[in-house]
């Protein structure tokens, strides 16, 4: 055994489970490959055990964390584009450089465009990577169909609504783009795994109509930066919406008699309907408004900032209150009205179990960098519904651990000032984007909530994964998953990052 | 047949580990002379392999050149299913130390031919010159291996039926769920443990103690099955204090007294060795 197989075995190190617990267990990889294995089968049939031991000295042995939303890094910003030559190199750069943050995969996150320039950016943005760099999964398309009362720093000119369903979103993104996942990674050459996300409002006119669609495309669907009533989120995600885009911010604040997007988090199984399939998404034409309560009209405007909105917006802006014709109405979906009956018959017996619901809840992403968030609101969202949990950064191009305080260039002429983890549009209050790593929001989000750092790390690195359809290969230590680690203390701290079965990053 | 009597099970694993780590080490195995050893599943072993586990990250004892040969195994679930002996023995131990996939023996409950797989495994075992020690556990009705109550003494690998006893104490490993529970296994015969130049037995806790009794101060007797262990001619039983509740104090007392010649015993075994008597076969292979 003196020659070396390629075979190595993590030893004295504890790897996160599925559960979020962590076990006192070995881990066996195949370094060529750069794949997990399964240990006893490849001792039993491939009659092979590693040559080569890492002694991890007790520490944590976790999948390579996964940011969903990365707006740029390194002074990079995905939605600046020069030329392709120099457009590739910032590409580069983040995916080289963000593995000293414990993350190896990521889907770069482009904010709101004139719309001729996203065919352009989702051409380069396919899945990439290098040989010590984490992985570009593919794109996260925040915008254009936002709702302008809820655009933070997304440029209001550039907001449009998609009259026409599926149409308008390929015309806009390009229909190349929107392609089945098999096509669409079949034109993604020599990567399989690969993922495309959007953000928008499901209340824009004609954005309803294409959820199905795109996500029977495999697309995720992410309601974000939208005012939908609790009857239109509910809708979008049951037509297929998966995530919902960093949670609490740009969107209603949660309001109990119409609880709204952040509501989807508690949804009762008395409203969702096993027995009454959906109907296809009504016509846009004809329906008509739903009434808005008036007790919910006269609801005070809320002091308290909403973080990300440049616009003061009230804690309930019905959808059709404030803003012209780009914006349809809140349509009600039948099967969703809460006064339908039939969803469940009898009430049961068994303690501690939830009665069935017609839909998953959506994940959510959260950004717990203590500014977007308050700590009590991270907890509140944990508790509701820890399995949908995923840690975000939503940061900025300015990301950089060792960048200074102060103001910094941005785009368009607009600056950025920088306060520790706070980062403000210049000579405004309005939050724009973060400046935390995944890392730092890991060990956060523990001290937040007060869950252990295994749980943690789950929403960091499976929830995520799952949330994108790829958990069999990345955010997992299942064999079969690509070898990509991050090894932290105790404490939470990264000591080194692996991608693929090689060690890239190590703390100095 | 001696009786070494501890504490507790940790204490019972720590002298097993190291009775087998001075065997394995004064062998001094090489690749065309490995040491053979029959391996046990279940919670008795569990504290030698984590002793011998520690042993060999000390670099105290290798494995490289120890061939293993596992007592039994499931027939009717796959090798990586949580409770297979496979799984089992990877989890437990093999996974831990330096041993080589390739000479590592366990019979496969999955082939379409039991019995082939049985002989070849007789077949295999006899290729190696037999076993040089073989470590073993007991059920609370004293089966050795899955040699269950009315096996033949003179048995040899070969299919088994579970007896009722053994599916419904194993059924807490599969959710209590008896109709869950395999009902088939492979295993190596009594005869084929009697063959093993020496035995250990290691028996720990109450619900054994019967068992020990019936196996060590009664006569030979198929109901059980160890009992067939009085004609070996080198065997070792180690035990914890609650396993001998229910022999006699006479008993106790006898083999504590004869524990203190034991060194003299393992000395005059070495000279022996060296003299190349002990070589022999022991007991008859066929």
């Amino acid at each position: 055994m003196t020659s070396n197989n390629g075979l190595i075995c993590f030893t004295n190190c504890l790897l996160p489970q599925e559960d979020g617990s962590l076990l006192a267990k070995d881990l066996w990889i195949d370094e060529q490959r750069g794949i997990i294995l399964d240990a006893q089968r490849t001792f039993y049939l491939r009659k092979e055990r590693p040559t080569r031991t890492f002694d991890l000295d007790g520490n944590i042995l976790s999948p390579g964390f996964i940011d969903l939303q990365l707006n740029g890094a390194y002074g990079f910003d995905f939605s600046v584009y020069e030329d392709d030559e120099s457009y590739r190199q910032g590409m580069k750069l983040v995916a080289e450089g963000i593995v000293e943050t414990g993350v190896t995969s990521l889907l770069p996150t482009i904010i709101t465009q004139e719309k001729s320039l996203y065919p352009t950016l989702l051409r380069l943005l396919r899945p990439f990577s290098t040989p010590k760099s984490a992985t570009l999964l593919g794109w996260h398309a925040e915008g254009p169909y936002l709702n302008h009362s809820k655009r933070g720093a997304h440029a209001p000119p550039f907001l449009l609504s998609a009259p026409d369903g599926t149409k308008s979103f390929e015309d806009v993104y390009g229909i190349e783009h929107l392609l089945d996942n098999e096509d669409w990674l079949v034109s993604c050459e020599g990567q399989n795994v690969g993922v495309r996300l959007i953000t928008a409002a499901p209340e824009i006119d004609g954005v309803m109509d294409a959820v199905g669609e795109l996500s029977k495309r495999g697309v995720v669907f992410s309601i974000g930066h939208s005012v939908a009533t609790s009857d239109t989120a509910t809708a979008a995600v049951r037509y297929g919406a998966r995530l919902i885009t960093h949670l609490f911010n740009a969107m209603p604040q949660l309001h109990h008699r119409d609880p709204s997007i952040i509501g989807l988090l508690g949804a009762s199984p008395h409203l969702s309907a096993p027995m009454s399939p959906l109907p296809p998404y009504p016509s846009r034409k004809g329906i008509p408004l739903p009434g808005t309560p008036d007790s919910i009209k006269a609801m005070p405007l809320s002091g308290l900032a909403e973080a990300i909105d440049g616009t003061e917006t009230s804690t309930h802006t019905p959808a059709f209150a404030d803003h012209g014709s780009s914006v349809s109405s809140d349509s009600v979906i039948p099967s969703s009205a809460p006064t339908r009956k039939g969803s469940r018959s009898e009430l049961h017996l068994e303690k501690g179990q939830i009665a069935d619901m017609a839909f998953e809840r959506p994940f959510y992403g959260i950004i717990v960098d203590g500014i977007h968030s308050h700590p009590n609101s991270v907890r509140l969202a944990y508790s509701a519904y820890p399995e949908g949990c995923i840690l975000i950064t939503d940061a900025m191009k300015i990301l950089d651990p060792n960048l200074r305080d102060g103001v910094h260039e941005w785009r368009d002429g607009q600056r950025f000032v920088k306060e520790g983890y706070r980062l403000y549009l210049e000579g405004t209050d309005t939050l724009a984007g973060s400046v935390i790593t995944l890392d730092t929001s890991v060990r956060n989000f523990s001290r937040f909530t007060g869950c252990s750092l295994g749980e943690a790390i789950k929403c960091a690195t499976y929830n995520p994964a799952k949330c994108l359809g790829i958990e069999s290969r990345k955010g997992t230590l299942r064999p079969g998953a690509d070898a990509d680690f991050v090894v932290l203390d105790r404490k939470g701290v990264v000591l080194s990052t692996w991608v693929r079965g090689k060690e890239v990053w190590v703390k100095k | 047949m001696r009786l070494i009597i501890r504490e507790d099970p940790p204490a019972v694993g720590d002298y097993v580990a190291n009775y087998i780590c001075k065997r394995i080490n004064d062998f001094s195995p090489t690749p065309d002379k490995p040491f053979v050893l029959g391996l046990p599943t279940g919670s008795s072993p569990i504290p030698t392999y984590k002793a011998l586990i520690a042993m060999v990250k000390k670099g105290q004892l290798s494995f490289k050149n120890v061939v293993t040969f596992n007592m039994d195994e499931y027939v009717g679930i796959p090798s990586d299913h949580p409770e297979s002996y496979h799984t089992f023995m990877f989890r437990e131990f093999f996974s831990h130390i330096d041993i080589q996939p390739s000479n590592v023996n366990i019979l496969d409950g999955t082939v379409e031919d039991l019995v082939g797989e049985c002989n070849a495994y007789e077949k295999k075992i006899k290729s190696y010159g037999g076993i040089e020690l073989f470590l073993g556990g007991i059920g609370e009705d004293g089966h050795i291996a899955f040699n269950e109550p009315g096996s033949s003494l003179a048995s040899r690998t070969r299919i088994k039926t579970l007896a009722y006893d053994t599916i419904l104490a194993n059924a807490r490993f599969f959710n209590n769920d008896i109709s869950a529970v395999p009902r088939m296994a492979l295993t190596v015969g009594v005869a084929t443990v009697l063959d093993s130049r020496e035995v250990i037995i290691a028996v720990t806790g109450l619900r054994k103690a019967l068992a020990l009794s019936k196996a060590i101060e009664e006569g030979v007797n198929h109901l059980w099955t160890l009992s067939a262990l009085q004609l070996h001619p080198w065997a070792l039983i180690v035990v914890d204090e609650d396993a001998t509740s229910e022999l006699h104090v006479k008993t106790v007392k006898y083999f504590k007294s004869i524990e203190r010649v034991q060194d003299e015993v393992e000395r005059s075994h070495a000279k022996f060795k060296v003299n190349g008597v002990a070589n022999h076969q022991i007991g008859s292979m066929e």
